[in-house]
């Protein structure tokens, strides 16, 4: 350690001078005129323990006067404010930020290897400019979602108070109005938040606010994606009047190829169905809690399958949907048919030639929210593959597909079965296929 | 002891009326020398010196410029035996710094920004209703 100025520069850990510190916007305070001294090598850095610079001023009326407390080589290193010790960009603790930023930054702690460090980081620093942070801090910035919800967007100037008059907690204060100091309760001293130490706060260890914080993040509304590998809809709501369905294409098609979108206007709300899976998982990810169309923040979760509208965000709602017994007479829903998991082309599974043609446009049915305009576009529709299945020429792989023949009904949203010689005798709304009067165990002989 | 006259020459006329008022303040500032420092903070324990400094120099100003009630010849011996403060009444016969409290509470050079005590601000320009005790003399402003 240098003894005096003038002993040995050259490979020491220099006494630290500078023209106007390092210090955040809440710890100058509310005032935008400062008066400030400046003092040289005024004290000890608390990290480094060299002498520095230190800056004192009045962070506004009743505040304490603050003091910068570690050197600006210290502070460069972790990017964060001289006195406060807060993250310059987002005002949070040090272990926060390095933890959801993935920065792992090991300052050597011991006497000499600390110096040795500091020593070479003052190099460092001398060499680069000003606005980028010196070490880990600087190479790894991309910004980052959780420290920005995290952050607080309003200066905290509880921080810059007095201090507790420890005098008027024993009853013995005898400066009364004129006492600088807060007459107020101390704070807990069980709460673990009493006992922070500068140390354990630059390092980014045992830091008890960063404990506090951090738990918090993980109670913040997380999406998770439903066990039902199958979904690939998102439901979207809070639309007002103003968000339409070009909007949300507009967005969403950054994600993947949109399988549809359908609008409830009266409900306000709206669902988005991909053709991939990961394509809307990636959606959600991208888009909940922060998608924001024509000013108005969308609320972004999980549909239920196909057709019906629901929500499967995992810590919002516990209670289960409420079970209906299944309406006896009816068969059950046909299983969908499987999506592949590489977006490639949506499957292929009836192995039937692509683009024919030569189909008649399939009548609508009642398509339900998933189906997207009125009437079967004329076409291949992407969802159903033509209604030549019956000739098959690979058997379907078993399970997926397999239904035995008497369990064909006409199901609302496979609207393809409309369309097949139908063995059921009770026609769905718009079916216009012929209605055969054969007898099915499931349906008596109309008319 | 009493006070060491500092010189050989016999007080001029009407020392003996002044001398009873003057001898006690002085008792009073031997006092205020030996006080302890217990439950006082470190610059507490100097208020009362000033204090009693600016009673004494008050004293004697007050008798000589506001009721005339000395010679010119005793003023000057009170000043010159050191019952009064020379360059503090100085400072009273200037506009605005009638009352002052102390020298030290105007001198520019002991503050870090170059300016006067706050208590030399005057209240109304105080806002707040705050209560000041300057740190010099325990003032609680002496212009307003």
């Amino acid at each position: 350690m240098a003894a005096s100025k003038s002993t040995n520069t050259y490979n020491r850990q220099n006494w630290e001078e500078s023209d106007f510190p390092i210090l955040c916007q809440t710890c100058l305070g509310d005032n935008p005129y400062i008066r400030m001294t400046k003092e040289k090598f005024g004290r000890e850095c608390k990290i480094c323990d060299r002498p520095f610079t230190i800056f004192r001023w009045c962070p506004g009326a009743r505040m304490r006067f603050k003091k910068t407390e570690v050197c600006q080589t210290c502070s460069k290193t972790k990017n964060v404010c001289q006195t406060c010790l807060l993250d310059l960009e987002y005002g949070l603790p040090i272990q926060v930020r390095d933890a959801a930023l993935s920065i792992k930054d090991d300052m050597p702690k011991s006497e000499v290897n600390k110096e040795y460090y500091s020593q070479n980081i003052d190099r460092q620093i001398a060499n680069v400019d000003g606005v980028q942070a010196a070490g880990a801090v600087g190479k790894a910035q991309a910004p980052s979602d959780l420290l920005m919800k995290l952050a607080r967007t309003t200066p905290y100037y509880k921080r810059n108070r007095p201090h507790i008059c420890s005098f008027w907690v024993k009853g013995e204060c005898r400066r009364g109005e004129e006492c600088p100091y807060r007459h107020e309760r101390p704070t807990d001293p069980d709460d673990p938040l009493a006992d922070q130490n500068i140390k354990d706060r630059f390092y980014g260890t045992n830091d008890p606010v960063a404990d506090k914080l951090m738990r918090r993040a993980d109670t913040m509304p997380k999406l998770e994606p439903p066990d039902d590998k199958t979904v690939t809809t998102l439901y979207v709501g809070g639309l007002g009047d103003k968000v339409t369905e070009e909007n949300l294409r507009n967005h969403f098609y950054q994600f993947g190829e949109i399988r549809s979108i359908n609008v409830v206007q009266k409900q306000q709300c709206s669902f988005v169905t991909f053709t991939t899976r990961s394509a809307a998982e990636q959606a959600a990810e991208k888009s909940f809690q922060k998608l924001i169309l024509k000013g108005r923040r969308l609320n972004v979760k999980w549909g239920k399958s196909q057709g019906q509208q629901g929500v499967t965000a995992k810590s919002i709602e516990g209670g289960k949907e409420p079970q209906y017994e299944p309406v006896p007479g009816l068969p059950g829903a046909l299983p969908l048919p499987p999506m592949p998991s590489d977006g490639s082309q949506p499957s292929n599974f009836f192995n039937l030639d692509q683009d024919d043609a030569q189909l008649p446009p399939l009548p609508g049915g009642p398509m339900g929210p998933m189906g997207g305009g009125p009437g079967g576009p004329p076409g291949r529709l992407p969802q159903g593959p033509p209604p030549r299945m019956m000739q098959r020429q690979q058997p379907p792989p078993p399970g997926a597909f397999g239904f035995p023949p008497s369990t064909f009904p006409s199901t609302p949203w496979l609207s393809w079965t409309s369309s097949i010689p139908s063995w059921s005798s009770s026609p769905t709304p718009g079916d216009t296929s012929t209605t055969s009067r054969c007898q099915t165990p499931y349906s008596s002989p109309r008319g | 002891m009493p006070k060491v006259k500092r010189s050989r020459k016999p007080p001029p006329e009407g020392w003996e009326l002044i001398e009873p008022t003057l001898e006690e303040i002085e008792q009073k500032m031997r006092e205020a020398e030996t006080e302890t420092h217990e439950g006082k903070r470190k610059v507490e324990s100097l208020w009362p010196i000033f204090k009693t400094h600016h009673q004494k120099s008050r004293y004697v100003y007050d008798l000589f410029h506001k009721r005339k009630a000395i010679s010119r010849e005793l003023y000057d011996y009170c000043i010159k035996e050191g019952f009064a403060d020379k360059n503090l009444i100085a400072k009273w016969k200037k506009q605005g710094y009638e009352n002052l409290c102390c020298l030290r509470c105007i001198q520019a050079r002991d503050t870090n920004f170059g300016t006067n005590c706050i208590c030399r601000v005057p209240k109304s320009k105080l806002e707040e209703g705050r209560i000041v005790e300057c740190v010099h003399c325990g003032c609680r402003g002496c212009s307003g």
